[in-house]
């Protein structure tokens, strides 16, 4: 069994000045735990620059790669181009649409990010049909998942030994459970899940669903954790992935 | 407070620049209003209750919001994610 590449995620820090101090110290030596760092969204409580700030004063004390996609509330003061630059800035990736890669001692960690966008899943989903209103609801939610399969169909070619999906909204509406049933539609969208199991994903990573749990599948059986702070209730979790052995 | 004013308020904690908080659930009770729900800090749990009070609801607030836990040293945890069998 090939060595597993250490993956740390957490998502829905929702920093602001009050927090300061919460996660820097839990963080500075996590290169002993884990390869890279994973956040998934809503990094900041009200969307503002001097909240990135926070953000980028905590998360910019771990010793890995920290790779983040923006979340829901780092939108709402329409400063997330001004975050996006001030994270590049300190050192934080930004994923949107894009991906990366990290090159371990255990192999090549390839990460496709998105913010990802409100839809539903099976059942009790948003339809692309009436007024225009209704229209561009579903059709963002319907262009995000595009754009990640983009982003992972572009990652292929960089041949990682581990492919995580990294997203904000969730992909399933296993890690869902806990949420009222009310509120799926807009807590996650089953396209970002079609994506993932369309293209050699080991594991999605998202947050966004405070009260929901952390482990679920996709469809065709991809791991999908929901790393919510309020769901994992640490500063982090790992995740152990073991590269799928060369054909 | 009907149900309407209710959900209302609930809004309006989700939109006020003060909380942005889209986890706070109310419910009336007698002649209680009961909040919960799950926050960050407690600076943002008395925001909350000041949103709510500015509305004047004029029922007794009953505090039921829970803090999140701290994130706190100890070992991280891990879990193995394997490859799938193909
Ligand atoms: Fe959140
Ligand atoms: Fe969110």
């Amino acid at each position: 069994m090939p060595d597993p590449i250490r993956v740390a995620a957490v998502g829905d820090v929702h920093l602001a000045d009050d927090l300061r101090g919460r996660y820097a110290p839990l963080i500075t030596n996590i290169s002993e735990e884990a390869d890279a760092l994973l956040v998934a969204g809503d990094l900041t409580q009200h969307g503002t620059v001097e909240e990135a700030e926070v953000f980028a004063d905590e998360f910019g004390a771990a010793d890995v790669p920290v790779l983040a996609v923006l979340g829901n509330h780092d939108y709402h003061s329409g400063a997330e181009r001004d975050i996006v630059r001030l994270l590049e800035d300190r050192g934080v990736a930004v994923l949107e649409g894009t991906s990366t890669t990290i090159d371990t001692d255990a192999g090549r960690l390839g990460v496709a990010g998105i913010k990802g966008f409100c839809l539903g899943f099976s059942g009790r989903c948003a339809a692309d049909f009436g007024e225009p209103e209704m229209k561009a609801f579903t059709g963002h939610g319907i262009e995000t998942a595009a754009r990640l399969r983009q982003a992972l169909d572009a990652l292929e070619a960089e041949e990682p030994d581990v492919t995580v999906a990294l997203s904000h909204f969730s992909p399933v509406d296993d890690t869902l459970v806990g949420e009222p049933k009310e509120i799926w539609p807009f807590l996650g969208n089953y396209r970002l899940g079609e994506a993932i199991d369309e293209t050699g994903v080991d594991l999605a990573v998202h947050g966004h669903a405070h009260a929901g749990r952390e482990k679920g599948l996709t469809p065709a059986g991809v791991p999908v954790r929901n790393v919510a702070q309020p769901v994992i209730q640490a500063a982090f979790r790992v995740y152990d992935v073991v590269p799928r052995r060369s054909a | 407070m009907n149900e309407q004013q209710t959900r209302d308020l609930e809004r309006a904690i989700a939109t006020d620049p003060r909380t942005h908080e889209l986890g706070i659930r109310l419910q009336v009770r007698g002649d209680h209003l009961v909040v919960s729900g799950e926050v960050a800090s407690e600076a943002r749990r008395a925001m909350v209750l000041e949103v709510i009070r500015d509305h004047d609801p004029g029922l007794d607030i009953v505090d039921y919001i829970v803090l999140s836990a701290e994130p706190g040293p100890g070992e991280p945890q891990h879990e193995q994610i394997d490859p799938p069998r193909r």
